[in-house]
């Protein structure tokens, strides 16, 4: 269509291009991006580990206060035992998405370029990416309060627990319509939770696609808006991946804790 | 106007009037913090992660307008 822009080799394209063939899997270039990302991960970790002591270094620094921060957001629902335990997959979380959203940041990386395209791209401008980090956080935090107390969650969802009070007299014969609303708002948070998921898939893909289009689009409008122009761009988009990657490993903390506690209350 | 025309006065009109109604709420959010903050400055530190978790939510109806009009223009 006509919402190509060229601008420095890229135009903004919704789908990924296949860069590889692995045997019957065809590979895209955000795939390629994620491992790299991954391996950047690995790489500072074990840098990390490597340096650290009782005397901190700055880095041991930076890295101990993020995980004190999620620890503390951790505690507030879930007490400490728990929190303790869950604390790896949410830095781990977070530490994937900065690491991914300010992929264009990484020099030269991205000037990598096969004949369908740039061998890497942003692993968060794929919704698929996006969508298989969103489903696991959702599915896990279900596990979790599966294990917590399984009637209790599930009864959170298919509420007949009103319609067994009224059986055994427990509760007047008038407020039936009062259970029956009760039961619909139960099966209403099932699809609420699937919203969770397109919500958190799409929040996290239209803030760092929308970024990456603008750079794009910005630096192909003329030939001199190419070099200076977009600077302003790319640092506001830095900056919202930044934020994206709080609000999403926030949001995952919020929805493990939810689900936590509430089927325990039950 | 042809189809095509309408696609791109769809996803326009999409993106302006379906970011009005989000960034009224997110003004207010801002602003309602930094009242709050205002008068009890110590708990500036929870009022910005609230704060920030309240934005995300009001955004994503934003992103979702926004990505209507990535169907409209690259999709349909």
């Amino acid at each position: 269509m006509s919402a190509e822009a060229e601008g420095g080799g890229h135009s903004v394209a919704l789908a990924p291009e296949h860069v590889l063939e692995i045997g019957e899997f065809a590979v895209s270039n955000t795939v390629t991006a994620t491992l790299f990302v991954s391996l950047i991960i690995l790489v500072f970790a074990l840098l990390v580990r490597h340096r650290a002591g009782v005397i901190p270094t700055r880095m041991q620094v930076l890295f101990e206060s993020l995980f004190v921060f999620f620890l503390d957001k951790l505690e507030e629902g879930l007490g400490e035992a728990r929190a303790r335990k869950l604390v790896p997959l949410i830095v781990t979380l977070f530490l994937f998405i900065v690491v991914s959203n300010q992929f264009v940041l990484i020099p030269l990386v991205g000037s990598i370029m096969t004949p369908e395209g740039p061998f890497f791209r942003t692993p968060t401008t794929d919704y698929s990416a996006t969508i298989a980090l969103a489903v696991s956080v959702v599915v896990l935090s279900h596990v979790l309060a599966l294990f917590v107390s399984p009637l209790g969650h599930i009864g959170n969802y298919l509420r007949i627990g009103g319609f067994i009070e009224i059986l055994r007299g427990k509760r007047p014969l008038g407020e039936l319509l009062t259970v029956f609303i009760e039961f619909f708002l139960g099966l209403l948070e099932i699809i609420g939770d699937l919203g969770k998921i397109v919500s958190l898939a799409t929040r996290l893909f239209g803030n760092i696609f929308a970024g990456e289009a603008v750079i794009i689009i910005i630096s192909g409008l003329l030939f001199v808006s190419q070099f200076f122009i977009p600077i302003p761009f790319i640092v506001l988009a830095s900056f919202a991946g930044l934020i994206q990657a709080f609000v999403f490993s926030l949001l995952t903390i919020l929805f493990i804790s939810n689900n936590m506690v509430h089927a325990s209350h039950r | 106007m042809d189809a095509e025309t309408m696609k791109l006065l769809a996803a326009a009109i999409a993106m302006g009037l379906g970011v009005a109604g989000p960034a009224i709420g997110e003004g207010m959010i801002g602003a309602k913090t930094m009242e709050a903050v205002s008068r009890n400055p110590e708990m500036s530190g929870k009022m910005f992660t609230n704060m920030i978790i309240g934005m995300a939510f009001v955004e994503s109806l934003a992103i979702y307008c926004f990505v209507i009009a990535l169907i409209l223009l690259f999709v349909a």
